[in-house]
């Protein structure tokens, strides 16, 4: 699914260089639930961002399914984002004053082709609702809504356009702990039922363990890449 | 198809953001509401100046010829029968000018007024006196009594000659109670009000065919002497006096047209008008002052001024050799004589220039133009401020916009939006702005129209095309002052847009 071989990123801050990748090299397959664990400024967001094809690598390769997608123009990477890739943020980032139906529609807008007829977005945006469980809140305004649910909702979105590769940037950061296993449990269902490739961002440890692999960063290179219990989560939970 | 439907969500995304702020997006509507209202409005009254200018034009008669008693000719000898000059000793030099063409004098003492009945003070005048006649630039045209009302008659029975109106003129004191007022005294023919096309009655009627005939002493004010006589009420059904007669006043005309606003002094609405017959039953007269032809068209106009030329000679008995006596002029020639040249001068141009009608008439009509294309220039000044203004004001809201909604822009790309989406919507955004604030100006444009056609009287016209410029501009000042956000909006780093607090 995806393969990275050395990839390096640096980041101009006024006279310095940052390096914020040193060489990063490994390969996730298809239907992993891989868990980034790693203090701030250890690269962890970057390498993120390029797996989400937000950022290119400076050096480096990125092969996504297969295919060099390091150095594509914007409107490709616009379009791989729009396809193979869903996000999942900390803050949510649902629009304000806008319909959770609605708000799960938003990738349809920006389709290959144009945006999808009104009819169709609606169909699939309440399909992808009824995945995370949340069918009966379609018109809620994201204020009108737990902050659990407004992770569903977002979660929905990024659903939408049946992405291959799941990226969560910290999802349960602003959420309790009995909501953040909720929305964690969500995850795991929708790699176990739909076969999803996940790619998860976290600083909780018992956050960590929900995937089946955990990466750890430090100072822009990986320092530990190891296979989790499969019983793990449910240990953490009875913590 | 594809682009349709990739527009549509956008227009929803905009007027969605756009209602958020109700009130700064009222704000910014209203810079473009001025301008494009400013700009509908100088449309249509620069339309309108150019339709009235068409219709000045028409309307001011150059289909018209007056024939005028009297005419200068060359000197007299002292049997005061006139000498053509052309016979003067032996010069052979000279070959007989065409006729209706008036040769240059040479010296000013070839010029002399052609002895009239007037020069004897026994003579039984049949006529009201030069004296009689203030203000009359022209007196010594009409000066002679050779015009009569069979010479009228025969002149609308020529091809081409439309409507023939008789004229006797005076200068009148008409009394009204305590009131008199000094004005013009027009004895002339009903047909006049189909000549004056600028004309229109205020109040009543134009007087009758009967009342023509049978001499009824009935009288058309002019609306400047009936605001003197009767201030502001209507005077129809009243009576006034003039030379101690009581006239019924069954009528009041004024000027239809912006160009001519009644005056004081002005000759057309600073005068009374009676039926001819009635002045000269009062007067004992006989004869005319003047006969006003209209030609049916204007392109005729020398056509037929020839054959009133040839016409009245033959009736007068005028031969081959003797001038005229009297004087053809149409409006063209008259634009040029009241120019303040000497009479002699003048008739000398209006005699030998060709195609003086059209030479006035584009005169005429770059006068015209030039004053309103001064107004043009004025009202396009205001417009381009106020939509400069306005341009402002929608780049300032959708700049402001942009900031706003950083993190959704961010959230945008993230999703698989591209630069040119983003860049798209906020350009909607913009356009909807200006063409809500168009459509806004539009609807103000036509009632401040319709407001300057009520109280200024200024011509206006509302075209569906001045309508579409308006909304088109609208929209170009949306799209130009949209793009500098737009184009920011779209340059945006996914991640730092994301991030963005």
């Amino acid at each position: 699914m995806i393969e990275v071989r050395d990839l390096q990123k640096d980041y101009h801050v006024g006279d310095h260089v940052v390096h914020a990748l040193r060489g990063v090299s490994l390969r996730i397959d298809a239907g992993e639930f891989v868990t980034v664990v790693g203090p701030s400024g250890s690269g962890k967001s970057t390498f993120m961002h390029i797996l989400g094809c937000l950022d290119r690598p400076t050096r480096g390769q990125y092969l996504l399914n297969d295919r060099d997608v390091s150095n594509l123009p914007a409107d490709e990477l616009a379009r791989v984002r729009n396809e193979t890739i869903g996000f999942v943020f900390q803050g949510f980032n649902l629009l304000a004053r806008t319909s959770a139906i609605e708000n799960v529609e938003l990738p349809l807008l920006y389709t290959r082709g144009g945006a999808l007829p009104a009819a169709e977005r609606r169909d699939r945006a309440r399909r992808a609702l009824e995945i995370v469980g949340l069918s009966d809140r379609e018109e809620h305004h994201p204020n009108q809504l737990s902050g659990g649910q407004q992770q569903r909702v977002a979660i929905a979105r990024a659903l939408v356009n049946t992405p291959r590769l799941l990226l969560a940037d910290e999802p349960t950061g602003n959420l309790d702990t009995q909501t953040s296993h909720e929305v964690m449990d969500v995850f795991a269902r929708l790699r176990e039922e739909h076969g999803l490739t996940l790619l998860l961002i976290t600083h909780e440890r018992d956050i960590a363990a929900w995937g089946t692999r955990t990466i750890d960063f430090k100072d822009g290179t990986v320092s530990l890449d190891r296979a989790n219990e499969p019983a793990a989560p449910e240990a953490t939970f009875a913590s | 198809m594809k682009r349709l439907r990739a527009i549509h969500p956008s227009v929803d995304i905009a007027v969605k953001a756009l209602t958020r702020n109700r009130l700064q997006t009222g704000l910014t509507m209203l810079g473009i509401t001025v301008g494009v209202a400013t700009v509908l409005t100088m449309l249509a009254v620069g339309a309108g100046a150019q339709r009235s200018i068409e219709q000045q034009v028409r309307a001011a008669g150059l289909n018209q010829i007056t024939v005028t008693a009297g005419n200068w000719k060359p000197k007299v000898d002292d049997t005061g029968a006139a000498v053509a000059h052309q016979a003067d000793a032996g010069d052979t030099e000279r070959s007989p000018l065409p006729r209706g063409r008036v040769p240059l004098p040479e010296v000013a003492d070839d010029i002399a007024l052609a002895s009239h009945p007037e020069d004897n003070p026994m003579e039984k005048h049949d006529h009201p006196l030069a004296w009689q006649r203030l203000g009359d630039l022209e007196a010594g045209l009409g000066a002679a009594a050779t015009l009569t009302f069979a010479d009228a008659e025969a002149i609308g029975r020529l091809d081409g000659v439309q409507y023939v109106a008789c004229g006797v003129h005076a200068n009148a004191r008409v009394f009204q109670g305590d009131k008199r007022w000094f004005t013009r005294m027009h004895g002339t023919d009903l047909q006049l009000l189909d000549i004056k096309r600028t004309w229109t009655l205020k109040y009543g009627r134009f007087f009758s065919d009967d009342e023509q005939d049978d001499a009824e002493q009935v009288m058309v004010l002019g609306q400047v002497a009936a605001e003197k006589l009767f201030g502001a009420e209507n005077p129809v059904g009243q009576t006034v006096t003039l030379w101690k007669q009581p006239f019924r006043i069954v009528g009041v005309v004024t000027s239809a047209s912006w160009v001519v606003r009644p005056a004081p002094g002005d000759d057309e609405f600073d005068a009374v008008y009676m039926p001819y017959t009635t002045t000269h039953r009062l007067l004992n007269l006989t004869k005319l002052n003047d006969i006003t032809v209209t030609a049916a068209s204007t392109g005729e106009v020398s056509a037929v001024s020839k054959r009133m030329s040839e016409l009245l000679r033959q009736r007068h008995g005028i031969g081959e050799m003797q001038p005229d006596d009297f004087t053809i002029s149409t409006q063209a020639t008259r634009a040029i004589t009241m120019g303040g040249l000497p009479p002699n001068v003048a008739s000398a141009i209006a005699g030998n220039v060709r195609e003086l009608e059209r030479v006035t008439l584009e005169q005429l009509a770059g006068t015209l133009e030039r004053s309103s294309r001064t107004m043009g220039w004025l009202l396009a000044a205001v417009a381009a401020v106020s939509l400069l203004v306005g341009g402002i004001g929608i780049m300032n809201i959708t700049l402001l916009s942009v900031t706003e909604r950083t993190r959704e822009i961010g959230l945008r790309l993230a999703v698989g939006a591209r630069a040119r989406d983003v860049m798209r919507q906020f350009l909607i955004e913009a356009t909807a702005i200006s063409l809500a604030g168009g459509a806004a100006g539009i609807v103000v444009g036509v009632l401040a129209t319709l407001t300057i056609s009520r109280t200024l009287h200024w011509a206006t016209v509302v075209s569906p095309g001045s309508v579409l410029i308006a909304f088109g501009v609208a929209a170009a000042v949306g799209v130009f002052f949209g793009w500098y956000p737009a184009r920011r909006a779209a340059a945006l780093d996914p991640i730092t847009a994301l991030r963005y607090e």
